[in-house]
């Protein structure tokens, strides 16, 4: 499947940010992967995630929880898709919780791992967000220093820069007070868009780093194997090694996501051609915005 | 000037196809007055940042702000009133 001489990058998304409203995607819905995975996920998790594809309301309890689990369900859907049309990856890169999928896609864990650690990450994240209710948002259109002096300008509030997504795109985190005030500041200094994401905990902030030790503990009976694909570390910019995967997993949501240095990193690889393994095109709209040259594109595409 | 807005929507219409990258799409296939973003084309702000360099680039046209971004990317419509206004002020 290969249509040049360079490398093949398979990315890996981090959060949907809707529920992908399966209704509108009835090749999605007859796929045997799709059934099988919902199948599977819905039995272990206890969560009726085909109701939930199909009716799921932010409103509801557990939403964000839940979103992640399909957000997982829907790479692994469409990395099985992709191998099983033939398409062999040279190397992984994740974006955020696009690391559980990942690694799963990797064999580094198992399909139920992957799931396992999902769903309890999950819950803890749930849990920070009851006691402690944090939010995101996303900042477009202003440069790196802009960003940073709205952090600095509402100092108090723990804001942080949680992603750092391309030259003019930002993704902020810390407390939702905080968080609501940056976007007006944000507006008023001429983004071209600055909004509030679904999640109710600053996700990538120190704030998180507090959870390490149980995010460790979550971990502890997983066996994690040596990655058959390698996965670009976003902070050493190396493939991740089979010892430091449960540390990684055990920090990384109280730390910022480097995605320019990964895509950058790919491209010095000779990577031409990105398949973001995922059912929206997030990953690919931001790597259309560092380099135009590199052939992109969605799992998720026309399904 | 009927005919200069015509081409002035096709030239747009282009714009949006070689910005974003829709290979699978024509600009007949993008209506003038459809919604640009949510349920009509489905463009997001990611998508919004390129079309506001696309039109700087390619007309000298500046979009401010996001307030203006917003009454401008209504639709191919919005757009070239818009380009339209700003290249007969310029």
């Amino acid at each position: 499947m290969r249509t040049s001489n360079g490398k093949t990058a398979f990315c890996f998304p981090g959060q949907l940010q809707e529920r992908p409203r399966l209704e509108d995607h009835p090749r999605l819905a007859e796929d045997p992967h799709f059934k099988k995975c919902l199948e599977k996920a819905s039995y272990e998790t206890k969560f009726d995630l085909l109701n939930f594809s199909l009716k799921g309301d932010e409103k509801e309890t557990g939403f964000n929880l839940k979103l992640q689990i399909l957000t997982y369900l829907l790479s692994m859907v469409h990395f099985y898709r992709m191998r099983a049309a033939g398409w062999t990856p040279d190397i992984f890169a994740e974006h955020s919780m696009g690391i559980y999928a990942a690694l799963a896609a990797a064999e580094a864990i198992t399909f139920e791992e992957g799931l396992f650690i999902t769903e309890s990450i999950g819950r803890l994240l749930e849990r920070e967000g009851t006691f402690h209710r944090g939010a995101m948002a996303s900042i477009i259109g202003l440069p790196l220093e802009e960003v940073q002096k709205i952090c600095r300008d509402l100092d108090g509030y723990q804001l942080s820069i949680a992603n750092y997504n391309g030259s003019m795109q930002y993704v902020l985190s810390g407390e939702e007070e905080g968080i609501k005030k940056a976007i007006s500041l944000a507006l008023s200094r001429k983004a071209v868009s600055a909004r509030q994401l679904s999640f109710q905990t600053a996700l990538h902030s120190p704030s998180l780093y507090s959870l390490r030790e149980e995010i460790t503990n979550v971990l502890k009976d997983v066996k994690v194997q040596p990655p058959k694909f390698p996965i670009i570390n976003h902070w050493t910019i190396t493939p991740l090694k089979r010892e430091e995967i449960k540390d990684f997993l055990s920090q990384e949501i109280g730390r910022p996501v480097y995605w320019v240095r990964c895509v950058e990193r790919l491209l010095q690889e000779g990577v031409t051609q990105i398949v973001e393994i995922g059912h929206e095109a997030t990953l690919t709209k931001l790597i259309r915005w560092m380099n135009r040259d590199v052939e992109t594109f969605s799992a998720g595409d026309g399904l | 000037m009927a005919q200069s807005n015509d081409h002035l929507i096709e030239k747009l219409k282009h714009l949006i196809i070689q910005r974003l990258r829709l290979a699978d799409m024509t600009p007949e296939m993008i209506e003038t007055d459809a919604p640009l973003f949510g349920e009509g084309l489905g463009l997001d702000s990611i998508d919004a940042l390129e079309l506001v360099l696309g039109l700087e680039k390619e007309f000298g046209v500046i979009i401010p702000d996001a307030e203006v971004g917003k009454k401008v990317f209504q639709s191919v419509r919005t757009m070239a009133q818009y380009v339209f206004e700003q290249q007969k002020t310029a």
